[in-house]
């Protein structure tokens, strides 16, 4: 049976921001269909329409000429609309069977019975029994896959899905949507990877600033059109001039190990890699093989040994971050709201933060709030954030914002090392690009990155060097030249 | 030294029956818990129940309005903080912190009327077999209907927890409360059944205490019994059995510490009276030292407030 779902003059205003602007789209069954846009594009927003968890303010919703009425996640059920937030919505402490018949009324049995089928027909094999908290992301993602398809819907909704998985990860479930999509589902897939939707899908639909500015086929489409579209200018491609380094080392780190006592931690075991002067290393692997671990006691949030850290010939693993940084490391965190900064604190508050000793921002334990200001316009004018006022708590800006505030502030002091974690995450085509551009300048200018980061495009593009880290190990340092995105999918998934 | 078994047995019995206050109200308050919510209103829901069960016995006679006022009782307080912090998005911690001190100054108020007042004879179920096995009779029989309910429900409860769908939806609210609202699971209905059916049974525990176990109202009678079945509620990990086990030992101490200052034990007061709570947590902490079961446990979301933002 064909499945048609339209949305039709869909509205959606928050205060101070238009979400969904007159939007209407069709969609029929056969079809994948992606949604792309930049964060704050309201591609989010829309779909979390059609799954009932957000309210339109106007605009209608038809699913094969039914008037749908979505006040709640649970009439979208009904409906046969099944969605897989980007945030996974599972409970970490229940069991894998738990959550997947939480929504469900029938026998335990049954469902066990359901499930296993399901299973079976897709091969996916998951041990029901154990809690959610001890899967992969991908296992997670498909435990999220299975309780839509408990419901045979007619259409299912997958929202930025692969921004956890890995490359294989990725190619299984892709053919998984291409099956679900042969047998009648309709799939919306919404994206920023331009790639993926090249890739996988027939139709996209193109939103910018809450508003539908395209609808095309791919056939039509390339790479270069989409993020033209996407971000409503032209983008200019970015590469990195690979040049001979210099083999001056900055960082040694030699038989660097963490026990953690949560037993939710990664431990690392025998850590050892250096960095010259004027390189990027970049680290590879999924999230939750110990990176976090790594930042951390790279950074100095977790303390070790004295002699496993060697930066510009000093020993510094036994010293606290601040310190470090006045060796002349910087640090940018994967969180960007919680490790980086404090949302409820101004901007020129957070710059503050950083407070390294030439800074003069504190004079005999009083704040100098002039001169933090004027570093602070100092900032935003140089990196480009895109604000001019310094008063703003920092939880009001833009990821991409965020982040530029957060680099420029690392990077005002001039440092010899930066290390950052997942820099780019969960920002739009145009921020990524100006982030990339900022940490090729700081190669350029012999200056050294670690690149601790779960996206294998950006590494490939960053990095001189790459390496792997599974389960708290680190793969061998290999040149970034020699490397595939296949090659390190195999190692991140613990192969050879 | 001949020891009588039967006195043997009617220690026990009455460690048991001081338990009982402490079974209730903690099973109450793990429910709430599970859910997600903290309320630390225990002593105040309590003293509240207690009050209300003595002045309902005295003014209207009947045992069984007595018992089930208390409960409502409970469930009235207990709605001031539901409203309060599902309603209102109030801080958990302080609401029921107030709660507490509501109840406290509530029950004195309206108790006044009621000090000196003897209470009514409570009846025990299965007392023709008071004599018939040495030792368990004194254990088994002759108890309150309040007594049996209070032993029968840390099992009831970790059945309705880990069998049945509602216990189910109560452990995904606590776990997280975003994700089961997103499934379409009302987390603000839940939350207010949980934090009533509390209130209605900490409301029992002090009628259990001003009508049963010592039958009379006495200003801030719970004493401080609400602080502990809450501490119990956290130390088992949030494991109804292990509350049976924690309020066995809490009962214990306090029956057999008493005893022991009535031989004459050449222990200071002070340190036989702070026993009990000492010996209870550390029980409690070692048998749940299993950091991945705690985890398992503990529900994720506790004393968080959760609003949708639509």
């Amino acid at each position: 049976m064909n499945t048609n779902l339209k949305i039709s003059n869909v509205t959606k205003i928050y205060p101070g921001c238009v979400a969904n602007d007159n939007v209407s789209l069709e969609f029929n069954s056969g079809k994948i269909y992606a949604l792309l846009g930049e964060n704050g594009a309201g591609k989010s927003t829309l779909v979390k329409i059609l799954s009932g968890v957000i309210i339109p303010d106007e605009g209608k919703i038809y699913l094969n000429e039914n008037n749908l009425k979505l006040n709640s996640p649970l009439d979208a059920k009904k409906n046969d609309i099944g969605m897989v937030f980007q945030h996974f919505n599972l409970f970490e402490t229940l069991s894998v069977f738990e959550n997947l018949i939480i929504d469900s009324d029938e026998q335990r049995e049954v469902l066990r019975e359901k499930i296993d089928s399901i299973m079976r027909k897709y091969n996916f094999s998951i041990d029901l029994d154990i809690p959610v908290l001890n899967l992969s992301a991908g296992q997670k993602q498909k435990v999220e896959i299975i309780r839509c398809l408990i419901r045979s819907p007619k259409v299912l909704i997958m929202d930025e899905p692969t921004s956890v998985l890995t490359e294989q990860e990725t190619s299984e479930l892709f053919l998984s949507l291409k099956k679900f999509s042969e047998e009648g589902i309709l799939i919306i897939y919404i994206t920023h990877k331009l790639k993926e939707v090249i890739e996988l899908c027939d139709e996209v639909a193109v939103m910018r600033r809450g508003k539908l500015v395209s609808v095309s086929e791919i056939k039509n489409e390339n790479i270069e059109s989409l993020a033209n579209k996407m971000v409503g200018q032209n983008l200019k491609t970015i590469k990195k001039k690979k040049e001979k380094n210099s083999s001056d080392k900055l960082i040694n780190i030699t038989n660097l190990n963490f026990i953690s006592e949560d037993p939710f931690e990664t431990n690392l075991s025998d850590i050892n890699f250096s960095v010259n002067r004027g390189e990027c290393l970049g680290i590879a692997g999924i999230s939750g093989n110990g990176q976090s671990e790594l930042f951390q006691v790279l950074s100095g949030e977790i303390i070790s040994d004295k002699n496993s850290i060697e930066f510009n010939k000093n020993y510094i693993g036994d010293l606290n971050p601040q310190e470090r940084r006045e060796y002349l490391m910087a640090f940018s965190p994967e969180d960007r709201l919680e490790q980086a900064a404090i949302p409820q604190m101004a901007i020129f508050e957070n710059v503050a933060l950083n407070n390294y000793k030439s800074s003069n921002f504190f004079n005999n334990g009083l704040i100098n709030e002039n001169k933090i200001k004027e570093h602070s316009k100092k900032i935003i004018s140089d990196f480009n954030v895109n604000t001019d006022n310094i008063e703003l708590k920092s939880q009001f800006l833009s990821g991409g914002n965020l982040q530029k505030l957060i680099i420029g502030r690392e990077l005002i002091t001039s440092p010899d090392l930066l290390i950052c974690f997942n820099p780019t995450w969960g920002l739009d085509v145009g921020a990524i690009n100006y982030i990339h551009e900022t940490l090729i300048k700081i190669n350029e200018q012999n200056k050294s990155i670690i690149l601790i980061s779960t996206d294998t495009d950006e590494l490939l593009k960053l990095s001189d060097k790459i390496s792997v880290i599974h389960k708290g190990k680190l793969s061998k340092i290999m040149d970034a030249d020699e490397v595939t995105s296949e090659k390190l999918g195999i190692l991140m998934g613990g192969g050879n | 030294m001949i020891i009588d078994v039967n006195f043997v047995g009617l220690i026990i019995a009455s460690i048991m029956a001081s338990a009982v206050p402490l079974i209730l109200a903690s099973c109450g308050e793990l429910i709430t818990e599970r859910s997600g919510v903290l309320n630390l209103g225990v002593e105040g829901m309590m003293i509240i129940g207690a009050i209300s069960g003595f002045a309902l016995m005295t003014v209207t006679g009947s045992l069984i309005i007595a018992v089930f006022g208390a409960m409502l009782a409970g469930v009235l307080i207990s709605t001031i903080f539901a409203f309060l912090t599902q309603t209102l998005i109030t801080n958990h911690v302080a609401t029921g912190l107030a709660l507490t001190i509501f109840g406290i100054g509530i029950s004195a108020m309206i108790g006044k009327n009621f000090v000196g007042i003897p209470g009514k004879e409570f009846p025990v179920l299965f007392e023709s077999l008071k004599d018939t096995i040495p030792l368990l009779s004194p254990i088994l029989f002759g108890h309150s209907v309040v007594f049996y309910f209070a032993f029968a429900l840390p099992f009831v409860t970790s059945y309705f927890l880990k069998k049945t769908k509602i216990g189910l939806i109560v452990r995904a609210v606590g776990d997280s409360p975003e994700s089961a609202s997103n499934q379409g699971i009302n987390v603000k209905l839940v939350r207010y059944a949980c934090i009533l059916y509390g209130g209605a049974m900490c409301g029992l525990a002090g009628a259990y205490l001003s009508m049963i176990y010592t039958p009379q109202w006495i200003e801030n009678m719970t004493g401080g019994r609400g602080w502990i079945a809450l501490a119990l509620v956290v130390f088992s990990t949030w494991n109804p059995i292990k509350i049976l086990i924690g309020a066995m030992i809490f009962g214990g101490l306090t029956i057999i510490q008493f005893h022991m200052q009535a031989i004459g034990v050449r222990i200071p007061v002070q340190f036989l009276t702070a026993l009990p709570y000492i010996v209870t947590i550390i029980v409690l902490v070692v048998i749940s030292r299993d950091s991945r079961k705690i985890r398992l446990s503990t529900p994720s979301s506790l004393g968080k407030s959760f609003y949708k933002d639509n």
